[in-house]
């Protein structure tokens, strides 16, 4: 029994030695890491004063769906802004082809960029105020640590991975209709937003109730895409959606940042699960699976 | 939390983490508020000598807050506003702990600034908000309602910090924020007040680029309404206001982040870092005017420079960050107050000298720490009220140290309270019992070694406890099941204490341990499932004493475990919002989905109902929630953990739902740490109603009393069992009822019953008597109850009364009440309402300043329950009427008739201070018209004021109107009726006088402690005053409603022995109860009334009725005497 108590106790001494190790090393040598990945991050959402300075450098991407060629648009996205944007819809009656594009004066924050950018940046600057002359006292500090940055990767990727969804009627007042020139026809309206990876235009044709009509009308909740037939009251008018047309494109470096939060939140989750709860119990944890048990066995 | 339930905390040594977020000083610097990353918020008294010392926790965030502000101004009302991580508002008072306002806004903010313009605004002024989104959100102050925002035109980004300007010389609020990006923006405030009122978009007067990122603080220099001081986490910069040049700029030198900065006099700045340091700077003027050049600060020559005079500084612990404020508007004795607030949970002040100066030498002078405190001084310094519940038991098992428990389970059913402990035994005690040891003073009579009980398995600490058969009626129930830190799980025999079988799940620690829903069987068996600690999920079958299956394929945490029956499978979600579906049988992964289709899965099991929810939080509490069918559950998981103790959800089942009981006990776990404590809730009104015989004499007022909860219950299926416990409770409740429709002779010769019973009942034939009961075979459930109903009673006297206050009064209450006096006193807990509440910490009481040290009390909450308590005592007649008269033949009945009395009055204290105002206003008018009017007349008002309430048919307020009356309808028949006409008077003016109380705002623990003390004081005035007098004859003459009120007494007193001498015995299989047929009358009450009867009669009722029921009620009483 006493060979028992002593192999423990040196046991334990070790493993003492080894959560010291993984407080004051590993846990750097991971942050170290994961703001490497997050930076990486960062500099695909050309994060202003990030290095260089300046305006931040155009991307054009061209939206098309794979069956019908109804609606072509061209975006220009400057950082987590639309500088421009020409659209191009056949309308389906008459073959007639309409044409819309942004003011000159006029750029369109897309809000979901910004968030998921500004998300990040919390996380780095949450990482850098643990820059390696800190030290970690309890493992609880770290899963704390862990437990922020975490939250704010997970929403960094939920805003890109969860667009919003909104009423016809708040599509209708969003300013993005009153961005174009010529101004959109009242029978259209315009959405824009990133769907994961993609950044995505939708096109809504209108056409209005008549008041005597003996359609039920039901206003459609709120949706990322509504469809054909839903319904909504502007103004004084009822209308319901007669047409939706959606493209869409891939922005490789929306790709990429997904991948980075995707790795840095196992990162985290790893670095959690090394630490444990404590000191006491990566010890016991440790102890009952560790070599030990076969020493205890003996 | 429902109203009526009163809530005591029994901390254990050591204090609950509470790793401080924000943290502010109250405008009349009497108390620090901090917030929490698990959620909590907690009060701390700041003493005219800047002592600190914690005074009560604040339950109702789920999530860590984010920051705390003040919401009204300060003088008028006392209240804060503060923002959780997850949209969570709340605005508390800050002087009672309660929860004023709640919202929950899909925005998180980061920064709340009060600001109200009292010439130009109606209400209570806006909450100006920023946080993780664009803009500035304004939000009514008073409503926590959206209000309009503020918008940028150019660069809209995220809002990082703010500050209101106001500037006397241009007579003009403004409000300066610096963006994200970095970008400076300011708005006109007062002038825009009436376009954002008519919701026009009101946009940036100015902005401009600072070039910085990170900004936390901005602050105008309000001596010199010059100077604007930038903080950003790497330099901070000086702006001349006017146009907004840089005048200076200091960068942090060795890897300091500063977090914070204030302006502290003309030209003297002080800044703080986030690892606690703060240092003083005088910026020195070099010609500041002459050398400007407007609108072109980047070439300006720097013309003011900082010369460091101070500096201060944390000793050890550097456990970052730091949340830091400054105050400078003491005003008593005037002080100016650096403050900050660690992750440990240390508070420290500094006190800044009004003219801070350096060394003579030019050198910095260093300031020291005035004070420094946290909550686990708090618990060391009041060890005697920190004590845990299980510390008796554990201290007693081996004397050296007491165990840590690290989990903990009750089970209602058995009033049974299961904790394992950090060594590895398992303790299971009789709760109240325990409670008592903990609570009451010495004693043998307490500490007579409850009988308690240790399993020894488990090698490691256990962490985690379930009890199978309070989910499911059907298992076992002497089964228990316990989890530990080796992965081991065993299934224990509480009855024979012998283990039956272990698991060896060869995974992390047992995180939690869950059951399946009834609807899913496997092999005709619910089975178990246990969450490990990495990640991984076993399902155990019990009988078949295997295990099923084990997935261990999941990367993150497990957050949700969903059944489906149909086709049998494990649905697992996990934290990062994927899914695993394992097929049980084959023990395969079926399917892995992440992103938008693993939501679709798990919304789409929710609706079909065809799986049913549990939560595997590693807390212990929620598993009550498993019990309960809503799935719009108050807490929706988010995509990460919620870092909270998970007391108010949990909190909320066991009072809502769970609690048909007079007593239960809430064991509480917290995150990021083992360490729990339990809370004590105590059902007033359940509690009142089953002491009381007659809750009412009318039979409407019953029905609608317990209607409700009938309906209630029965939609759980689980609370089949209840239900029939709950009929064999109440059976005694509608005696009187059905005793008014007897002719008066009958009643008497019931009287005579009674007279003979308590004869019998003293002396030596009691003995005899036991031995009989003892030996009867099926012993009613409800005797569990019962004596378990006037021990719980007692302790909650207990717990109420302000002990030391009177010595000789303390004497008579344990004379004559049987009650024993308190250790220490006891952390009170005041809910607000469903889940928000606080709870006293040890030493609370400390905090009472004002408080005179005179009084050697123990447990008086505040220096107001005496004056409260005289005034009370002055509106009571003099003619106490206390049911007495029985002093002689048998002490313990009069004692628990005082008790019920007691109870009853504080019940309906509380109902009537807690009563919503609109009606309090109702009531208040009827009885300013009830001076003059005679008591005929005010009770036809009384009546016609409650039948009008039915016609609004709002239930809330209905069953408030209704409980009023039952109470005073009670008062009047405990009362005796033995002068009628002045009674109710009397009664009414008290009624008048409480709700006054209301209106002063006096909380709702004064209010009940007042009466307690005024009501205990008359009595026992009473008792001592009057000579023993009553004759069996002058009883006969006694008013019916007391005979039915001492029937079950005397049923309780025989049954209390009974417990005693049964408490031996392990475990009592709950049996359909059976009336013993000593008592003449217990065949009455048991089939007067059945419950669904009661909900169609109460349905089926029109409007007018139940006047003439309360009607009933009022003169039933009088025509008998």
């Amino acid at each position: 029994m006493a060979t028992v108590m002593a192999a423990t106790a040196a046991e334990r001494a070790v493993l003492e030695e080894e959560f010291r190790w993984l407080l004051h090393d590993e846990v750097h040598a991971v942050l170290k890491q994961l703001q490497d990945i997050l930076k990486e991050a960062s500099l695909r959402f050309t994060l202003p004063g990030s290095g260089t300075e300046g305006p931040a450098k155009q991307e054009n991407f061209i939206l098309g769906s794979c069956g019908t060629d109804q609606v072509k648009g061209v975006l220009t996205l400057q950082g987590d802004a639309l500088s421009q944007a020409d659209v191009n819809l056949k309308m389906p009656r008459n073959n007639q082809l309409l044409h819309f594009a942004f003011r000159e004066d006029k750029q369109w924050k897309l809000q979901q960029i910004q968030d998921a950018r500004n998300h990040v940046s919390q996380a780095i600057y949450l990482l850098t105020s643990r820059d390696e002359s800190y030290q970690f006292k309890t493992g609880a500090e770290v899963l704390k640590l862990m437990d922020a940055v975490m939250l704010q990767l997970t929403r960094a990727r939920n805003r890109l991975t969860t667009p919003a969804t909104l009423t016809l009627p708040e599509i209708a007042a969003s300013g993005l209709t009153r961005m174009f020139a010529p101004t959109l026809p009242s029978d259209l309206l315009v959405n824009v937003y990133i769907n994961l990876n993609k950044l995505c235009l939708t096109v809504y044709q209108l056409h209005a109730l008549q008041p005597n009509s003996t359609k039920n009308f039901r206003p459609a909740g709120g949706a990322v895409l509504h469809s054909p037939g839903a319904m909504f009251e502007w103004g004084s008018q009822r209308l319901e959606v007669s047409h939706v047309h959606k493209v869409e494109c891939v922005i490789p470096w929306l790709n990429d940042a997904l991948v980075y939060f995707t790795v840095s939140l196992q990162l985290c989750q790893q670095l959690k699960d090394k630490v444990g709860p404590g000191p006491s119990t990566f010890i016991r944890g440790r102890a009952s699976k560790g070599p030990c048990h076969t020493l205890r066995v003996r | 939390m429902r109203t009526s339930l009163q809530a005591v905390a029994l901390w254990g040594q050591k204090a609950p983490p509470h790793s401080i977020t924000a943290i502010m000083i109250t405008d009349d610097q009497r108390t620090i508020v901090t917030g929490s990353q698990e959620g909590q918020l907690c009060l701390w008294n700041l003493s005219h000598e800047l002592k600190i010392s914690a005074k009560e926790l604040l339950f109702g965030h789920s999530a860590s807050v984010t920051c705390l502000a003040r919401a009204r101004d300060f003088s008028k009302q006392p209240y804060i506003v503060s923002a959780a991580e997850n949209g969570e508002m709340c605005v508390w008072n800050v002087t009672s702990g309660q929860c004023v306002e709640k919202a929950t806004l899909p925005y998180r903010h980061t920064a709340i600034c009060y600001y109200h313009c009292s010439f130009r605004m109606t209400g209570e002024g806006w909450l100006l908000c920023c946080g993780e989104y664009q803009d500035v959100l304004i939000i009514d102050a008073k409503t926590l309602a959206v209000v309009h925002s503020f918008r940028s035109s150019q660069f809209p980004d995220w809002i990082n910090c703010m500050c209101i300007v106001h500037s006397v010389r241009i007579q003009e609020d403004s409000l300066l924020v610096v963006s994200v990006a970095g970008e400076l923006k300011v708005w006109d405030l007062s002038s825009s007040i009436n376009g954002i009122q008519e919701k026009r978009d009101v946009y940036e007067k100015e902005s401009k680029f600072l070039e910085s990122l990170n900004c936390q603080t901005i602050r105008f220099c309000t001596y010199t309404e010059r100077l604007l001081l930038v903080v950003f986490s790497k330099c901070w910069k000086v702006y001349d206001y006017c146009d907004f040049s840089l005048l200076l700029t200091e960068v942090s030198r060795n890897g300091q982040f500063f977090a914070g900065g204030e302006m502290i006099a003309a030209h003297r700045i002080l800044i703080w870092t986030e690892d606690g340091h703060s240092y003083i700077y005088q910026l020195l003027n070099s010609g500041l005017s002459k050398s400007l050049y407007p609108a072109d600060g980047r070439v300006l020559k720097e013309s003011i420079y900082p010369h460091l005079l101070c500096s201060t500084s944390v000793q050890e612990n550097k456990s970052r960050p730091f949340v830091m404020g400054y105050m400078n508007e003491r005003k008593e004795p005037f002080y100016k107050v650096l403050f900050s607030g660690e992750v440990s949970g240390r508070i420290t002040l500094w006190h800044i000298p009004d003219v801070p100066v350096s060394k003579f030498d030019g050198s910095p002078r260093e300031i020291p720490v005035t004070t420094t405190w946290t909550l686990q001084d708090n618990f060391d310094k009041h060890d005697a009220v920190s004590q845990s519940i299980i510390d008796y038991f554990s201290g007693l098992k081996d004397g050296a140290g007491t165990a840590v428990v690290t989990s903990s389970e009750y089970i209602p059913s058995l009033d049974k309270l299961i904790c394992g402990c950090e060594d590895g035994t398992i303790i299971i005690t009789q709760a109240l019992n325990a409670a008592k040891a903990r609570l009451l003073e010495g004693g043998s009579l307490v500490k007579d070694s409850p009988p308690h009980k240790v399993l020894k398995g488990h090698h490691q600490s256990v962490t985690s406890l379930l009890y199978p058969h309070g989910l499911s009626s059907k298992l076992d129930q002497s089964w228990m099941l316990s989890g530990d830190l080796d992965s081991c799980v065993i299934l224990w025999d509480i009855v024979t204490e012998e283990i039956l079988h272990k698991f060896f799940l060869e995974a992390g620690a047992v995180t939690s341990l869950l059951m399946s829903p009834e609807k899913f069987k496997l092999r005709g068996e619910q089975i178990i499932c246990c969450v490990c600690s990495d990640h991984s999920v076993a399902l155990l079958h019990l009988e078949g004493k295997s295990c099923l299956l084990r997935a261990r394929k999941h990367l993150f945490p497990v957050r949700m475990i969903k059944w489906h029956p149909v086709e049998n499978f494990l649905i697992v979600g996990c934290a990062d919002d994927s899914v695993y579906i394992w097929e049980i049988e084959t023990g395969t992964l079926e399917r892995h989905e992440t992103g938008e289709r693993a939501r679709i899965i798990l919304n789409c099991c929710d609706d079909s109902q065809l799986v049913k929810s549990v939560l595997p939080i590693a807390s212990e509490t929620l598993k009550h929630k498993s019990i309960e069918q809503r799935s719009s559950s108050p807490y929706q998981l988010g995509p990460l953990p919620c870092p909270s103790l998970q007391v108010e959800s949990s909190c909320k089942v066991a009072d809502a739902k769970f609690c048909p009981r007079p007593f239960n006990v809430l064991p509480v776990k917290t995150k990021w740490s083992n360490v729990g404590f339990h809370i004590l809730l105590f059902d007033l009104e359940n509690l009142v109603e089953l002491l009381l015989p007659t809750p009412l004499s009318d039979v409407d007022s019953s029905s609608s009393f317990y209607g409700g909860e009938v309906l209630r219950r029965a939609k759980s299926t689980v609370e089949k069992k209840t239900l029939t416990l709950r009929k064999s409770k109440t059976a005694c409740g509608p005696l009187s009822a059905e005793a008014q429709a007897k002719p008066i002779t009958e009643s008497l010769s019931q009287g005579d019953n009674t007279i003979k019973f308590s004869e019998e009942n003293d002396g030596i034939k009691r003995q005899k008597k036991m031995k009989i009961s003892k030996k009867m075979q099926p012993k009613p459930s409800r005797k569990v109850d019962a004596s378990l109903t006037v021990d719980t009673a007692k302790l909650f006297l207990s717990c109420l009364l302000p002990w030391g206050v009177d010595k000789d009064l303390d004497y008579l209450c344990i004379k004559h009440l049987n009650i024993l006096k308190l250790q220490g006193p006891i952390s009170l807990g005041l809910a607000s309402n469903e889940d928000h509440f606080s709870l006293m910490l040890p030493g609370w009481d400390v905090c009472n300043t004002e408080m005179i040290k005179d009084y050697s009390g123990v447990n008086l909450f505040s220096r107001k329950v005496l004056d409260l308590s005289d005034k009370y005592r002055a509106t009571l007649p003099d003619q106490v009427g206390i049911p007495r008269g029985l002093e002689n033949n048998c002490d313990s009945l009069q004692e628990s008739n005082t008790i019920v009395y007691l109870l009853s009055r504080l019940f309906l204290v509380n109902k009537l201070v807690n009563m919503p105002l609109e009606l309090a206003c109702r009531v208040g008018r009827l009885q300013d018209g009830n001076d003059v009017s005679d008591v005929w007349c005010t009770l036809g008002k009384l009546t016609d004021f409650c039948s009008f309430r039915m016609e609004c048919a709002h239930n809330k307020v209905r069953s408030a109107g209704n409980d009023i009356l039952n109470m005073s309808s009670f008062y009047g028949c405990s009362r005796n009726g033995k002068n009628e006409s002045h009674v109710p008077e009397a009664d009414l003016s008290l009624l008048k006088l409480i709700s006054c109380w209301r209106d002063q705002s006096v909380q709702v623990t004064e209010a009940i402690q007042a009466v307690l003390l005024a009501e205990v004081q008359q009595h026992m005035k009473c008792l001592g005053k009057i000579p023993v007098n009553s004759q069996p004859v002058s009883m006969a003459e006694n008013g019916n409603c007391e005979m039915k009120q001492m029937l079950p007494k005397l049923e309780w007193t025989e049954e209390l022995e009974l417990q005693c001498i049964r408490n031996t015995l392990p475990l009592q299989t709950p049996v359909s109860p059976v009336k013993h047929d000593s008592n003449s009358n217990s065949a009455n009450f048991q089939d007067v009334e059945d419950m669904p009867d009661r909900c169609v009669l109460e349905e089926s009722e029109s409007p007018g009725e139940p006047r003439h029921h309360s009607w009933i009620a009022k003169v039933c009483p009088c025509k008998v005497s």
